[in-house]
């Protein structure tokens, strides 16, 4: 008797060999552990919030309702303030740092947190992210000054505002329409969204996140530890060995799509730029005293965790 | 059970339910909660509750009320009224002016109100015994307001389209801006219409007065001065305030939809306390009530069909219902059409809010892998709902006329929507075949998509 | 559907033929009366906020983060409360093909059947309401924005705008079932 596991997802339906990476990814590894498991285990994937809202997958993981999702881990911010690490300006300048966490010190408290909520992370992904911009280049923290922008979380409103920014917000499916329309100039957010958004036709400079960013999000594929528990050990193991493989394929597709985007900006006659070390301190200096600042005053817990993740630096 | 075993299941248990009597948004959930208890893991209970916030928590649902409040506070003023004589004055010189004087207040109500029977109740209360008065037959008179009334969901702002641009992830800007075109398409056609039926209804009524029956009304002259029609103009002036004012913050990149809402409620109100002096709570909480009334109505549907649909989700019978058809390897005309039929057949029971739900997840899938544009569709689904609205059983615009002139028997308002219903075809064949009356529009102020 | 207009504008909700009933349905309906009071007040405050939001960015480049939230709590608190109110008059619209063809006694079967199954639903929900407002206070749950005002009040307001509509439809089945028999 086979189990049949629901992965859900926000991003666009694709194949295993084509589209957003992050639904590849839920493809392949529905895939290989269905192979490895010698079909005892057997998935259905429901990308595009076709299952489910966005927002409601963390909780419904954590009660057991749904199986496995691939989310912004900052997205439960609201239920589990220590996620918010997950998305916070200038604590992961780079992929290399990034892919470090899973076992350093704070990737195993988090791990440790997330298992206490009831969730299990199966494959540590990040994603690196730009600015798309109609009136002006995004590079320093004093060129957002008086634009409306969308930063997409608290911690990036936080770090926008107080470099000056008329920070906006508005649901997803309207941010093509607003920058259209001028009611709002630039829009933070990942290099796969940045193209999916369709943004390059009413952008005129990028700010890339190839090579450097102070901008890396965790979204990692994490699993319900209610459904987790109920498998047998050898499935829970191919689970998780196929998950750590596939971090392999998420960074250099994440790089493929950082370096993808400028490409499909710059075809389309904006203007790419790209940060370097001096910018990103920048923007972590507005960090440290906004954002991180703000996130340590949550709990202890948060505490801890940014001070493991200061080691990292 | 296969997944399509329980979604004909699911079907059959929803109809009995809903045929009950049940209101729908009850029966969506009960349908719902019950299909989750029985096949579905028991954790799946304790997180509806949060399903359905999640679902509603979206300004983009939320100005809804906004909508439906700014359309109330027009339709409830005396503002409806000026704005149907002003122009009635000026055209009723044209043949059949009196028509399509009646057509074109409905368009321009419909681009203030979000839903249809705000719409023909506005301007049809106003409308239809003038139309009588003046010798038009009362099919043909209720027959125009109905018709007339559906423009309301299909010109900005629409709230069936707000619903749309959720379920199908689109602009909502673009998608308002899409409507118009069809929407003029629409007008045309209705005033056409009105102007050939009116001059056939004349020379019935002439011909029987010079063989020496009784003179009709139609005969009578109507006479306004040009001072007279001067002295309305001013009346139209709030809608045209109204109407700019919104649309310039919206796509002037002043304000997102959901502000625009917000907006066009406050300059609503503001305009009907400046102009006709309604500011007193006793005489606006009576339009806040009803907006309350209808707003709270429908989002419980809009709340309730998310479990509804996460259920059809979760037992994969969105997905083998839309798979299936994508396996009937329809041509992509042949697709459309039975989708489309599926909506008039939807049409006959349910209401445009329900159908837009209860739909999109099945045959928006399909309808992507052929290759159509979803905007377009959006405009295309619109008017075969509106269809729905004039044509029974359950026909909203039909019951609203009942209410406005009980006197015409449900027959004449019937045969009178009839031609209507022709006309709103021949608006979706034009679309079919000339695309760009939806999408030049947003293309040429958004760009092309 | 009431769309903006009504249909029949009646005075008020039925009243109950037993006396008991009467005074529980007169209590609501003061209640009810009281909630689409502020929830008047709630939307035209809605719309004010909305466009101070358009205003302020375009006068003032002020970052307007907070006004969607609190328009969003503010109609989910509306839209839930005023949920009683709408079902005492029946404003919950269904379809009533049945009532025209059925004989009135298994009218009113269908109607008292239809009626008990839609309390069960929600007060099924409202208890589902209450476990997630409990969840969200025990945990200081927020919402994910940048505002992130706590969760616990719009899932107050849900929960408590649902037990009201429960007890709405309880007493209108209480009522059907005292009610006396009136010669056809
Ligand atoms: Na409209
Ligand atoms: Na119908």
């Amino acid at each position: 008797q086979a189990t049949t596991l629901k992965i859900s997802h926000q991003f666009p339906g694709g194949t295993l060999e084509e589209g957003d990476f992050r639904d590849r990814l839920c493809r392949m590894f529905a895939a290989e552990v269905q192979k490895r498991s010698n079909g005892s285990l057997k998935f259905e994937i429901y990308p595009g919030s076709s299952l489910m809202k966005t927002n409601a997958q963390f909780s419904s993981m954590r009660k057991g309702a749904l199986d496995l999702s691939l989310v912004p881990l900052s997205y439960a911010g609201g239920e589990v303030p220590e996620v918010n690490i997950g998305l916070m300006p200038g604590l992961v300048p780079s992929y290399e740092v990034g892919a470090a966490w899973k076992n350093a010190e704070v990737g195993k408290e988090l791990n440790k947190l997330l298992l206490d909520k009831g969730i299990v992370v199966v494959s540590w992904i990040w994603q690196a992210g730009g600015v798309a911009s109609r009136t002006k280049a995004v590079v320093d923290p004093d060129d957002v000054k008086g634009m409306k922008i969308r930063g997409g979380s608290r911690e990036v409103d936080l770090v926008l505002k107080a470099a000056g920014a008329a920070v906006v917000s508005l649901p997803s499916n309207e941010i093509y329409a607003a920058m259209q329309t001028g009611a709002m100039e630039a829009a933070m957010t990942s290099s796969t969204s940045l193209i999916s958004f369709r943004l390059e036709e009413v952008s005129k400079f990028l700010t890339s996140g190839r090579g450097q960013s102070y901008w890396y999000m965790f979204e990692p594929l994490m699993m319900s530890k209610t459904i987790f528990d109920k498998l047998t050990k050898d499935q829970q193991n191919t689970i998780m060995t196929v998950g750590a493989e596939l971090e392999a394929f998420a960074i250099k597709a994440a790089k493929q799509d950082d370096i993808a985007v400028a490409t499909v900006y710059e075809k389309k006659g904006a203007k790419v730029v790209d940060l370097n070390a001096a910018t990103v301190k920048k923007w972590q200096a507005i960090a440290r005293t906004t954002a991180w600042k703000d996130y340590a005053d949550k709990n202890e817990n948060c505490a801890k965790l940014l001070k493991l993740a200061e080691k990292l630096l | 059970m296969s997944p399509l075993t329980l979604g004909v299941l699911y079907g059959i248990v929803t109809l009995i339910v809903m045929f009950s009597g049940m209101p729908i948004a009850f029966a969506l959930g009960v349908v719902a909660t019950g299909f989750m208890y029985f096949f579905m893991p028991a954790a799946s209970l304790d997180t509806i509750t949060q399903n359905v916030y999640e679902e509603m928590a979206s300004i983009t649902l939320l100005s809804i009320p906004l909508f439906i409040l700014k359309g109330a506070a027009i339709g409830k003023s005396p503002a409806g009224r000026d704005l149907y004589s002003a122009i009635h004055a000026w055209l009723h010189k044209v043949p059949g002016g009196l028509g399509i004087a009646n057509v074109f207040a409905c368009a321009m109500f419909a681009a203030m109100a979000g839903s249809s029977p705000a719409t023909c109740s506005a301007i049809g209360s106003a409308g239809i015994p003038e139309m009588r008065r003046r010798g038009y037959s009362p099919g043909f008179a209720a027959g125009i307001i109905a018709a007339g009334g559906t423009l309301g969901i299909l010109l900005p702002p629409s709230i069936t389209m707000i619903l749309y641009a959720v379920a199908a992830e689109q602009s909502l800007g673009r998608l308002f801006l899409a409507g118009i075109g069809p929407g003029i398409l629409l007008v045309i056609l209705f005033s056409g219409y009105a102007v050939y039926r009116a001059r056939r209804e004349y020379a019935v009524a002439y011909q029987a007065y010079q063989q020496g029956g009784v003179k009709s009304a139609y005969l009578e002259e109507e006479h306004f001065t040009l001072a007279q029609k001067v002295e309305m103009l001013p009346r139209v002036l709030p809608f045209v305030i109204l109407l700019i004012g919104v649309m310039v913050a919206l796509y002037g990149g002043y304000a997102t939809p959901s502000e625009t809402a917000g907006l066009g409620a406050l300059l609503a109100m503001v305009l009907i306390a400046i102009v006709y002096g309604v500011w007193r709570p006793k005489d606006i909480s009576p339009f806040i009530t009803s907006t309350i009334k209808e707003s709270t109505m429908l989002l419980f549907i809009i709340g309730m069909s998310l479990l509804y649909s996460y259920v059809m989700s979760y037992l994969h019978i969105s997905q083998s219902a839309a798979q299936w058809v994508v396996d009937l390897h329809l041509s992509k005309w042949m697709l459309l059409t039975v989708i489309l039929l599926m909506v008039v057949v939807f049409g006959f029971f349910l209401p445009p809010v329900s159908i837009i739900l209860m739909m999109c997840p099945i045959i928006l899938p399909p309808l992507k892998v052929a290759g159509f544009d979803l905007i377009w569709f959006g405009v295309v689904m619109t008017i075969v709902m509106e269809m729905g609205l004039i044509h029974p059983p359950v026909g909203l615009n039909i019951f609203v006329i009942k209410n406005i002139a009980p006197d015409i028997p449900l027959k004449d308002i019937v045969w009178g929507v009839m031609p209507f219903l022709l006309l709103m075809l021949v608006a979706v064949i034009l679309l079919c075949v000339f695309p760009h009356i939806a999408t030049a529009f947003p293309d040429a102020l958004m760009g092309a998509k | 559907m009431s769309h903006g207009f009504e249909i029949a504008s009646p005075k008020g909700p039925p009243v109950p033929d037993h006396p008991f009933v009467a005074r529980l349905a007169k209590g609501l309906e003061w209640i009810n009366k009281t909630i689409v009071r502020i929830s008047m007040f709630a939307m035209l405050l809605t719309a004010f906020i909305l466009t101070y939001s358009v205003v302020t960015r375009y006068l003032f480049k002020i970052p307007t983060d907070w006004q969607d939230e609190a328009s969003v709590f503010m109609l989910i608190g509306v839209t839930f409360f005023s949920a009683a109110y709408v079902q005492s008059y029946r404003g919950h619209i269904g379809i009533e093909v049945l009532s025209s063809i059925l004989p009135p006694a298994i009218n009113r079967f269908r109607l008292l059947l239809v009626d008990i199954i839609s309390a069960a639903f929600c007060l099924f929900f409202s208890w589902k309401s209450w476990t997630l407002f409990h969840e969200a206070w025990v945990d200081g749950q927020t919402t994910s924005s940048t505002f992130a005002p706590p969760l616990w009040i719009p899932y107050a307001m849900m929960a408590a705008g649902v037990t009201l509509l429960s007890l709405q439809i309880v007493v209108q089945v209480l009522a059907a079932i005292t009610a006396k028999r009136r010669a056809a």
